[in-house]
């Protein structure tokens, strides 16, 4: 059963209409697991985030905080959005809610003429939907591309790096059409529609970078709490 | 010399006015002011959750919500509508909202940092979290198509792996672990 989420009539009738123009663009942007997943976040890349990640850092006393954002890389003078404020949130009572967050913001400027300001980890004045900035914060600084902070204490980066998530992302959107993006080479059918992926699968992403940011500190100054148990959720969000 | 009607005078003094008002942050030239309040306009926390069991209208929700909230606002059954379009039945359905709903990434620290991959902490009590390596897409497949969750479900051939690994890439071992930039 294909796993039609647009008739086929509706995929193919767009499909002919901008096929034409889809065969002139040079593929500028690529998508991935949350890439571009709103027609809002396709208007600004850098308004997107890709991936989270959260894993075992430099010694088992450590943690690593991963967060790729703003896929669609056209070269390497991509750079952040300076009016953006991008979060690491931490809930380390099992409520949902954040105890503790990471403020990342940037300065003007592109590739190393850009600055990165990490703030946290620290309780927020406002939780939920609505943030503001901690200006009260201690402040880490460093250079897009480079890292900053102790290799022992905290440490950050934020800069242009190969995208790491891997998936055959044109034959995803085969199968399940409904994801597709608005814009872009992936917004039309590349092929039939599909009821499965193919043998063997494409990387598509390996060709595209993406902004980082990483973070690695002590775990605990996450949790402080050495039950077995001790748990904490990690989520991303970019505010404007 | 032709002077100036009352409303080209008005518009005239108004504009130096407002330059002087207007938000410094709009032009690009300074980072995030620390004293206005931001709005979330996008969030992530597992992998697939709004891309793959969200249909493309509800994604705009999951970005401008907090996981606090995705309990009352049905993220579960949205989860639960995508397998039971596929038939997956209620086992399958009920675990993949049972842990991922709130959507937050969950890290078990204290556990062994060997056991570090996507939902260990619930399929093998283990750590937790997500690594570079981890090939979420075949595992989310898997827990939707596969056995992995309910004994007794058929398996969906060809829906179970995009065939394609993280074995493709080299991370690093060292901080910032992110392969340099093509």
């Amino acid at each position: 059963m294909p796993l039609k989420f647009l008739s086929r009539r509706s995929v193919r009738a767009l499909a002919v209409v901008t096929a034409g123009v889809a065969a002139l663009v040079v593929a500028q942007r690529v998508y991935a697991s949350d890439h571009q997943d709103t027609p809002e976040t396709e208007l600004n890349p850098r308004m997107d985030i890709n991936d989270v990640y959260a894993f075992p850092g430099s010694s088992a006393d450590r943690i690593a905080l991963v967060v790729t954002t703003s896929s669609p890389i056209a070269g390497q003078s991509a750079s952040f959005d300076p009016n953006l404020l991008y979060q690491i949130k931490i809930d380390n009572t099992g409520d949902a809610v954040e105890d503790l967050v990471f403020q990342v913001s940037f300065d003007a400027g592109v590739g190393a003429a850009q600055k990165y300001q990490i703030r946290g980890p620290i309780k927020p004045t406002m939780t939920g939907t609505k943030t503001m900035l901690e200006a009260g914060s201690a402040v880490l600084t460093g250079t897009v591309g480079s890292a900053a902070g102790s290799a022992t204490g905290m440490q950050a980066f934020a800069g242009l790096r190969a995208d790491p998530f891997v998936i055959d992302l044109e034959q995803f959107f085969n199968v399940i059409p409904d994801r597709r993006p608005s814009t872009g080479p992936l917004s039309v059918q590349n092929g039939p529609s599909a009821s499965s992926f193919r043998t063997p699968g494409v990387d598509f992403l390996k060709p595209f970078n993406a902004l980082a940011i990483a973070i690695e500190l002590p775990k605990a100054m996450l949790q402080p709490s050495t039950a077995a148990d001790a748990k904490f959720g990690v989520w991303s969000t970019i505010s404007r | 010399m032709r002077f100036l009607s009352p409303r080209t005078l008005a518009v005239a003094l108004a504009l130096p006015v407002l330059a002087a008002c207007s938000d410094n942050n709009n032009n690009g030239t300074t980072s995030p002011d620390t004293v206005r309040t931001f709005n979330q306009v996008e969030r992530l926390g597992n992998p697939l959750v709004s891309e793959v069991f969200f249909a493309k209208r509800d994604h705009g929700l999951h970005n401008s919500t907090a996981p606090a909230t995705d309990v009352v606002n049905g993220f579960g059954d949205k989860i639960k509508a995508f397998t039971n379009a596929f038939n997956r039945g209620p086992t399958i359905a009920n675990t993949l909202a049972a842990v991922l709903v709130p959507d937050m990434l969950l890290v078990y620290p204290n556990r062994d940092p060997k056991t570090a991959r996507w939902l260990s902490w619930a399929l093998a009590a283990g750590y937790g979290g997500r690594t570079l390596n981890d090939d979420v897409v075949d595992a989310g497949l898997t827990a939707i198509f596969g056995k992995l969750l309910d004994a007794n479900a058929t398996v969906v051939t060809g829906l179970t792996s995009d065939n394609i690994s993280t074995s493709t890439r080299t991370y690093l071992t060292t901080f910032p672990y992110l392969e340099a930039a093509r």
